[in-house]
């Protein structure tokens, strides 16, 4: 197995009474291809918001390229070459296209020498596909292109390792698999650990080597996919126990 | 936008602007330059403000604080420390109480921040008017050792071109960049690797370090000043008006809000000095209903804009009137 990138020990998240994330263990290798899944509320989207620095976690270890990063401020795991989307597109709107893309290169993405296709703005705009759009402002191009565009962003801080938080939600069954060409491209091409949430699992199972499971805050299963739809617990999770009753 | 002819032009315009503004005192009425000074300041207060609170849209209260705190540096360091000094003085003491003011208040957004710089501002005065009363005993002091008044004008126009300059060049510069992206989404901008509470901090201060050396500046001219009348929260709210009626995030539109409105106060205080405030108030609901993007969002198309608009209120308003009849 290549060398672990990231780390996470036990991350725990708790928003007053609540327990959004409950000791969640995980570890994510280089150039990996990893899908989380979980029913609504399970705690996917704080757990993603734990390991990219936007909230910090209640308790838990984390560690990403050596360095230990829990607990610091967003543009430290941005150094450290974490990087990632959200799930509703946060482009700068009155920017053009291409001066989003600017934006992560001239911050996190400036010290560090980047692959061949993250060399500058423009090879990164044809990575992505968005190259006749780069004079238009971001408010102006469609919902699916800014979530392509949030990609480009993230990209352009020439990040190690890319979470993405629902990318394909509300697209197109053509836009999916562009987008999920996308993705596998960016991992072979420009060898970035790729760890994908979505919330429709059948679309993230085909594409991904290996699903982390979260149901209620808790880590359920980890595995490659077809052993992840066998888990009796990941069944129940997802379906109840009306398919038990079916069987019987 | 960031291209090499509109740099060309930015700085044309402004070197015509700062020639025309060096000429005046050889031609104008004693009250003319004296009305072009308070323009002036007013130049130099919404230029730097706008430069921080108008890319970040954190909108700060606080200029009168630092206005207070350069305008008391002055009267208490001007007899030991040459003119030159003592303004660089006001703005580095200035810039210190914004750093520590920026640590307590700017993690807060919106009215927050509004609301705490606005009392951190009265907590300032207050703290002055206890520490005069209990350990200088006065109330106010007296400035004796007082510049010519072509020095005072020399150096607010200084210090006007200065904030224009700085925004001129702030705006190509990566340090403009992580404060309009603040502006837009902070947290987004924080993702992408901006250390954003190092770029606020920074920002604050260059603004506040503005407000300590107009205020060092201007203090002389009052010859005797008291806590009331250079920590007046007024200064704040016409900076900000200034700069809001001139549109915040645009590069000219402080400076021209400046001028218009200068002139404008002045105007209606000698005509009509009974609805004076009145218009006032009038004039800003109107920018904010109407020009939300300011005065130098203002454009030909603007124009027809209002007259196509009235033009169909008139014909809807006709036809209701043809129903009904």
């Amino acid at each position: 197995m290549a060398e672990v990138f990231l780390e996470a020990r036990d991350i725990t998240v708790r928003f007053g009474g609540l327990t959004a994330v409950d000791a969640v263990s995980a570890t994510f290798h280089a150039g990996e291809l990893v899908g989380i899944i979980g029913p609504n509320g399970a705690g996917k989207t704080t757990f993603f918001n734990a390991i990219s620095g936007v909230i910090a976690p209640t308790s838990g270890q984390l560690v990403a390229g050596g360095r230990s990063l829990a607990g610091r401020p967003p543009h430290h795991y941005a150094a450290a070459g974490v990087a990632r989307t959200f799930q509703t597109p946060r482009v700068f709107a009155d920017m053009t296209v291409a001066a989003n893309i600017d934006f992560g290169l001239k911050f996190a993405g400036r010290k560090r020498a980047g692959a061949w296709h993250l060399r500058d703005e423009q090879s990164i705009l044809e990575l992505i596909g968005l190259a006749q759009l780069a004079g238009r402002p971001a408010a102006a191009i469609t919902p699916s292109q800014q979530r392509v565009l949030e990609i480009g962003m993230a990209l352009a801080t020439r990040p190690r390792m890319l979470l993405l938080d629902e990318v394909a939600a509300g697209l197109t069954e053509a836009e999916v698999h562009d987008m999920a060409q996308l993705i596998t491209r960016m991992r072979d091409e420009l060898d970035l650990t790729v760890v994908w949430i979505e919330h429709a699992v059948s679309t993230l199972l085909r594409y991904v080597e290996r699903v982390i499971v979260l149901h209620q805050g808790r880590k359920i299963a980890d595995g490659t996919p077809q052993e992840v739809v066998r888990n009796a617990e990941v069944i129940e999770a997802y379906l109840g126990d009306e398919m038990e009753e079916a069987a019987a | 936008m960031n291209s090499r002819p509109t740099l060309v032009r930015d700085l044309l315009v402004l070197l015509a602007f700062a020639g025309w503004a060096l000429a005046l005192p050889h031609y104008g009425s004693e009250f003319m330059v004296s009305m072009a000074l308070t323009c002036l300041m007013y130049v130099a207060l919404s230029s730097s403000w706008g430069l921080f609170c108008g890319s970040t849209r954190y909108m700060s209260l606080a200029t009168s604080a630092f206005f207070g705190v350069g305008a008391y540096t002055s009267a208490v360091f001007l007899g030991q420390l040459s003119w030159v000094e003592s303004i660089a003085l006001g703005a580095a003491l200035s810039a210190v109480v914004a750093v520590l003011m920026g640590l307590a208040v700017l993690h807060l957004r919106g009215t927050y921040f509004a609301v705490l710089t606005f009392g951190m501002t009265e907590l300032i005065m207050y703290a002055v008017i206890y520490f005069e009363k209990r350990y200088s005993g006065t109330v106010g002091r007296v400035l004796t050792v007082v510049p010519e008044n072509d020095v005072i004008y020399l150096t607010v126009l200084l210090l006007a071109m200065l904030a224009v300059l700085l925004s001129i060049l702030l705006r190509r510069s990566r340090f403009g960049l992580a404060l309009m992206g603040i502006g837009a989404d902070e947290q987004r901008a924080q993702t992408l690797g901006v250390n954003t509470r190092l770029i606020k901090t920074a920002g604050f201060a260059l603004t506040a370090a503005f407000g300590g050396a107009v205020g060092a500046a201007m203090a002389v001219r009052w010859t005797y000043i008291d806590p009331h009348t250079v920590f007046n929260p007024f200064i704040g709210f016409q900076t900000v008006l200034i700069a809001l009626i001139g549109g915040a995030v645009t590069l000219w539109g402080p400076l021209i809000a400046a001028i218009v409105f200068s002139v404008l106060a002045e105007t209606l205080r000698l005509q009509f000095p009974q609805i004076y405030m009145m218009s006032l108030g009038l004039l800003l609901i109107l920018c904010v209903l109407y020009l939300p993007g300011g005065l130098a969002s203002l454009r030909g198309s603007t124009f027809t804009g209002w007259w196509q608009d009235s033009r169909q209120w008139w014909r809807q308003l006709g036809r209701k009137e043809h129903k009904n009849g």
